[in-house]
């Protein structure tokens, strides 16, 4: 990761995993349930003390309870406990971090030592304690690798400065990923630069899970560790196990694009694919084709049509299999009619403004449907001008020649991926017959992380465990990103750091609960003076917002600093002005300039592409 | 599923309060197998077998890692709340969401305060305190735990139903002309009556008050007397409406139907009537009054206090014995905590009950022994800081003086019926350690003395104002028949004017005097924190009235988002946010504390102080947090008399913000003119 942590960033103070099978008699020395204790220079003693008191009272408490603990708070520290058969987690961190972050972080962690390590129970069976601890370590100090105080608040995805990045190379990086998912084993993926998401097609905390793997083959330059294996086709591709839950399995094979547009007779083109799903590829759009017979819905028709004309006019660029889908019996002319190419245009880039974290990148902040036309004006530039496309394009079409068994239609594609999978997870462990099961209790189903480097980006993919076989999947998959690969890399790296300039007289957070992402005009350097009164106000209004559903809108003043949040199922924002005069008598007085604040937020946060309206 | 526990670093129960839904699932945790009939011994074994590996291991994070608990919560969002104080450990239950954070934290206190003034200066011995409150035999351990439980659930039900004990701030009933009558009346001709009666025993009436349900009539204080503080006053009426709750609150089931499925079926139940001749009033004498000898003395520094007690016996209960209260008072060389008071409630009807509150003839004792302790102990904190020989005296009672002081103190209660033995022979020690020539002198091997003579000291004052001395019959408080006179007076005093005060408690002020004005506004509460009072238009909802709101769920909802709201904004007060403004579903919440000086000048916004999670909740009931606020602030406002408001309201949140902030103002200004009359 690019920021070395500080010992005072630490978010956490202890974390311990304790099992407690393993002190069950009375002599048992607390020491042999310690499995694995943090900070590891923790004398013994000390480490004793606290798993066996804190394992001691969550059994009580959960005793008298009939429940798990979920937390315990010390004076000076809290801890979010985790309780499963006989593991007692703890994370303990100090008081001024909110409950819910805490218990968010403990979570986090756990679920990724599950993801790379499957089922707690099985891995200790399996594996000797000081890997794992290391396993551990490793996890930990990859989830305190945020160094901002704001980032111990929200659980979020760190993406690219995406106001620093030409949108279209975004695009270039949401079309790759749907080039990959044309391979009927692939279930999704991310690309990656220097640990920050460039475009993702997966939940934010499966992507935060993916890269933790990225960022220790990038530390390790290249040398894939664990259970994972370098992969036949070229150096730069590695491979690991990982597991998945059952509902994120779901997630990732769910068609989503079907339903919404299927039942609505009046379809309004933004807004549902935002609610309803994370992203989009290319197959997706054509898999509406076979769906959409519904004749009361006049719209949907027009829309399947935008898959092929899509593949043709704007992927091709970009696409591999833009010659196969283009010369597909099945699929109808290239040649459609002229809005219809120009909304699928839209939807393109509509949904890859989405994925890739950065409806804001065009500096005006193309939110809107309407805003997205602006958008499409650079978009043919590239088409026409960019010579690594083309080059790309060549380079894509030879690639391609070895493959014949993906060249069917969109729609079928679509069908082969979800019956490979369906099996898949049928033929896997059962749940509930003796299948791993994660400390939620539902079961593990193993998968594949595919990572394929070039210099500091990496395509991460989420592969079925049987791609690693398919020889001409792998081949395929490899020599079709390749190109598009390269190109992209070359030019996220050239592009220069961004000068940080004038914050401005204020200071704003906006947390997007849906992508997980969080954009801020704070430094990220923790303890900022001035800052601190922001950081202290977002913490207890975030806690607030998440307790009580219904709070919209709050403004909080102390002496020093008057703070305005305001939340909804998509965002929360967090707002401060500076200066003015704060001197103010505590009085209700709507001259008040601490409510003014909605309004200056609104207002002041169009140009971070906050719309707050 | 609620529950309350007091328990010694050992473990042993030393108080619980537990709602049926608790116990129950206690019960079911432990099957069937305890027999009938043993009900309270056999849960009280099952609670402490539960909870004891929690309290154990508060003492050892406590001594090993210097941090101690604070809260648990479980999956299911039970809630724990602990709280240590001194060797007492105090954890407070919810399991049914009733109750948050600040609900359970803010109860212990209120346990904490009420046990202050039932048990004074005991309750700066740990020792003496634990043998009190868990008295060696069962009936009367019984007997006491039913009185505590009784205060707790009158406590609880105030909490929930009163917005009085929301903001814990006294509510007066808005009638200056009969307020102040009322007022003239007992300062010219009752209280003038009692004290110059020869029937009072010695005791002195300071305040005299009338209470229409919770809310405040009139109140007098002699001259002689210093402020009742707020917390008092508070604790008071919670004592109060335990004798005699107000009957419209008894539409819902009340503690008493609570406690009789406690399943302990040979006990009675302690159900108080309004009547003056129960013996409610002297139920909490009785633990107090006469200390049993069946004490086993394992702790040495205790034992003074028990041979005292071999030769007393337990006095017939007497309707006419007050109840031993222990009050702050503020003399002119300082502030004096947990002075002995004895409180009569008179019941005039039901709903309506007259409050005399007097002063004891021996409280004189009390200061000196208070006096004594403040020097021991910080003679205890220097030497533990290190400092030793003169230093360990610097800035206090000069040894010497002290020594002087004590030595003619105990020469002249030795000259009353008070036991001294024990006190004597410790203080000789004491003295021999630290005065001889040759000896030690003030050093480390002095702290231990200066708990043991803090202990006789505690043990003194018990033996004063908690036991009634062997001459029980000689009259120690205003004889029944000067209560009986005293009642009379008020009542006939008050006879026209009985209907309108019940009507009038719960109707006070009402919304609808302030629609026109401010269209939107659903309800206001503002407070005056300097004195301690509050106004807000009556939100009662039982069943067989109906509020402005109405009835049913939207008056329900509407009280409860209050409720959580004063919640919430006390949160924010915490981490020094004075101003906040909340916009949550249909609701617009604007809550604002400022401070004026006694012109009606509003003074500037100043630092709030940060808190952290576990501090004394935010309130005057159990501990005055705005008195601190104040002083705190004052500091900045040198010479200046400074107020502190606070205003809450509810607006409906399709109303522009202008204009609720507009109208908060309005409220702000007009609701303390100087007039002090709210407008109507």
């Amino acid at each position: 990761m690019a920021e070395l942590m500080t010992p005072d960033s630490r978010r956490c103070s202890y974390f311990f995993l304790y099992d407690g099978s393993k002190v069950k008699g009375e002599g048992d020395p607390t020491r042999d349930g310690i499995c694995y204790f943090y900070p590891e220079e923790t004398p013994l003693d000390r480490q004793e003390l606290l798993c066996g008191q804190l394992a001691g009272v969550g059994r009580c408490v959960s005793e008298v309870s009939s429940s798990p603990v979920r937390a315990l708070r010390l004076r000076h520290n809290k801890y979010a406990i985790r309780m499963e058969d006989d593991f007692f987690w703890a994370l303990g961190c100090s008081v001024e971090v909110p409950t819910v972050s805490v218990c968010e972080l403990l979570d986090q962690l756990i679920n990724l030592f599950c993801f790379y390590n499957g089922p707690v129970r099985q891995s200790y069976q399996l594996n000797g304690r000081e890997p794992l601890a290391a396993r551990w370590a490793q996890y930990l100090s990859h989830l305190q690798s945020g160094s901002s105080e704001l980032q111990h608040i929200f659980s979020c995805v760190r993406t690219m400065d995406s106001t620093n990045v030409d949108p279209l190379l975004l695009l270039k990086a949401a079309l790759i990923l749907q080039a990959c998912q044309r391979c009927p084993l692939v279930l999704a993926g991310c690309i990656l630069f220097r640990g920050r998401v460039v475009s993702t097609q997966m939940s934010p905390e499966l992507t935060m899970k993916v890269m933790v793997h990225e960022s220790e083959t990038y530390a390790t330059s290249h040398i894939p560790s664990g259970p994972g294996s370098s992969s036949s086709v070229a150096p730069s591709v590695s491979s690991t196990t990982v597991f998945l839950t059952l509902s994120e399995l779901q997630d990732l094979q769910a068609a989503p694009v079907d339903k919404p547009f299927s039942s609505r007779s009046t379809p309004h083109k933004d807004a549902p694919m935002k609610k309803t799903r994370l992203s989009r590829t290319l197959s997706d759009m054509a898999s509406t084709e076979s769906d959409t017979s519904d004749p009361a819905s006049d719209q949907a028709p027009q829309k399947t049509s935008f898959a092929p004309c899509l593949s043709e006019s704007e992927s091709s660029m970009f696409s591999p299999s833009a010659s196969q889908s283009s010369t597909d019996p099945s699929n109808p002319p290239p040649h459609s009619p002229k809005p219809n190419s120009q909304q699928a245009e839209e939807a393109a880039l509509d949904e890859s403004h989405y994925h890739s974290f950065h409806s804001d990148a065009d500096g005006g902040g193309p939110v809107c449907g309407e805003e997205d036309r602006s958008a499409r004006g650079p978009g043919s530039q590239l088409k026409d001008g960019d010579p690594d496309a083309v080059c790309e394009t060549a380079l894509d079409r030879e690639a391609e020649t070895g493959k014949e068994e993906s060249s069917s239609g969109g729609g079928s594609e679509e069908e082969v991926g979800g019956s490979a999978v369906g099996p898949e997870a049928e033929r896997g462990p059962a749940p509930g017959s003796g299948a791993p099961v994660d400390p939620a209790g539902a079961p593990l189903i193993p998968m594949t992380l595919y990572l394929h480097r070039v210099k500091s980006l990496v395509l991460a993919l989420l592969v079925q465990p049987h791609f690693l076989s398919d020889t001409a999947s792998v081949e395929e998959v490899y020599h079709s990103s390749l190109a598009s690969l390269n190109g992209l890399e070359a030019h996220l790296r050239s592009i220069p750091p961004r000068v940080p300039g004038a914050p401005g007289p204020y200071l704003f957070a906006h947390f997007d609960r849906i992508q997980g992402t969080l954009t801020t005009n704070l430094s990220g350097r923790p303890g900022g003076a001035p800052q601190h009164p922001f950081v202290r106000a977002t913490s207890l209004l975030h806690s607030h917002f998440c307790n009580t559903e219904t709070l919209q809108e709050a403004i909080i003043r102390s002496a020093g600093a008057a703070v305005y949040g305001t939340s909804s199922v998509a965002q929360e924002t967090y707002f401060q002005q500076h200066g003015g005069s704060l001197r103010n008598s505590g009085i209700p007085n709507h001259q008040d300039s601490a409510f003014s604040l909605p309004s200056k937020a609104r207002h002041r946060l169009l140009k971070h592409g906050v719309n707050l309206l | 599923m609620k529950c309350l526990l007091i328990a010694s670093e050992s473990a042993e129960v030393l108080f619980h309060w537990t709602d049926p839904d608790f116990q129950q699932s206690i019960q079911e945790q432990y099957g069937s197998s305890q027999e009938e009939g043993q009900g309270l011994p056999a849960f009280e074994d099952s609670i402490s077998t539960l909870f004891a590996p929690i309290v154990i291991s508060c003492s050892t994070m406590m001594d090993r890692l210097g941090d101690g608990y604070t809260s648990f919560t479980a999956e299911n969002n039970h809630l724990y709340i602990l709280h240590q104080v001194d060797e007492c450990v105090y954890i407070a239950v919810n399991g049914d969401g009733e109750e948050g954070e600040d609900d359970l934290r803010r109860k212990i206190y209120v346990m904490k305060k009420l046990i202050e003034v039932l048990f004074g200066m005991v309750t700066l011995s740990s020792p003496l305190l634990r043998k009190e409150l868990r008295p060696q035999d069962t009936e009367r351990r019984a007997r006491l735990w039913k009185h505590l439980q009784g205060l707790l659930d009158t406590y609880c039900r105030l909490r929930d139903s009163d917005q009085s004990f929301l903001v814990e701030a006294v509510e007066r009933l808005i009638h200056p002309t009969l307020c102040e009558q009322c007022i003239e009346f007992l300062e010219r001709r009752l209280v003038q009556q009692l004290n110059s009666s020869a029937e009072r025993a010695g005791e002195e009436v300071l305040h005299a008050f009338i209470l229409v349900h919770t809310k405040l009539l009139a109140f007098y204080s002699s001259r002689s007397a210093s402020a009742l503080s707020t917390s008092d006053l508070l604790t008071l009426i919670v004592m109060a409406q335990n004798m005699y709750p107000s009957s419209a609150d008894l539409d819902d089931p009340g503690p008493e139907d609570i406690d009789s499925t406690s399943g302990s079926g040979q006990e009675s139940y302690y159900t108080p009537e309004p009547s003056p001749t129960d013996n409610d009033s002297s139920d909490s004498d009785k633990p107090l009054i006469g200390g049993t000898p069946v004490f086993e003395f394992i702790d040495p520094d205790v034992q003074m206090a028990e041979d005292s007690l071999q030769t007393l016996e337990v006095p017939p209960p007497d309707p006419s014995t007050p109840c031993r209260v222990f009050l702050e008072v503020s003399g002119k060389d300082g502030l004096y905590p947990m002075m002995p008071h004895s409180l009569y409630c008179l019941p005039l009807w039901p709903g309506i009950t007259l409050v005399l509150l007097a002063k004891v003839p021996t409280s004189a004792v009390a200061m000196s022994v208070y006096t004594f302790l403040e020097a021991f102990a910080k003679l205890e904190k220097r030497l533990h800081e290190g400092h030793e020989g003169s230093a360990a005296t610097r800035g206090q009672l000069s040894v010497h003086e002290l020594r002087h002081k004590l030595d003619k103190f105990i020469k002249a209660l030795a000259q009353s019926e008070i036991q001294t033995a024990h006190l004597q022979n410790v203080w000789t020690e004491f003295k021999n350690r630290a005065f001889a020539k040759g000896g030690p002198g003030l050093s480390k091997g002095l702290i231990g003395w200066c708990k043991n003579m803090k202990t006789q000291l505690c043990g003194i004052y018990r033996q004063c104002f908690l036991i009634e001395s062997g001459s029980a019959h000689v009259p120690r408080h205003l004889s029944s028949a000067l209560q009986e006179r005293a009642q009379t007076m008020v009542q006939d005093t008050l006879m026209d004017w009985k209907d309108f005060l019940l009507v009038k408690s719960k109707r006070n002020i009402t919304m609808v005097s302030y629609l026109e004005d401010f269209p939107g506004l659903i309800h206001f509460i503002c407070v005056d924190r300097s004195t301690g009072q509050m106004i807000a238009p009556s939100l009662s909802i039982t069943e067989r009235t109906t509020s402005e709101l109405g009835k049913g769920p939207v008056a329900q909802f509407i009280k409860s988002k209050v409720w959580s709201l004063v919640n919430t904004t006390r949160h924010y007060l915490r981490k020094g946010y004075s101003t906040v403004t909340l916009r949550d579903g249909d609701f617009y919440f604007c809550y604002f504390l400022w401070f004026e000086n006694e012109t009606g000048y509003k003074l500037d916004a100043g630092e709030i102080p940060i808190l952290p999670d576990d501090s004394a909740p935010i309130g005057m009931l159990a501990w005055n947090y705005y008195r601190k606020l104040l002083r705190y602030y004052s500091k900045n406002h040198q010479g200046e008399v400074v107020k502190c408001y606070e205003l809450l309201t509810v607006h409906l949140g399709v109303i522009p913000t202008e204009i609720i902030l507009q109208h908060c103002r309005q409220l702000a200004s007009k609701l303390w003119e100087p007039s002090r009359n709210p407008l109507l």
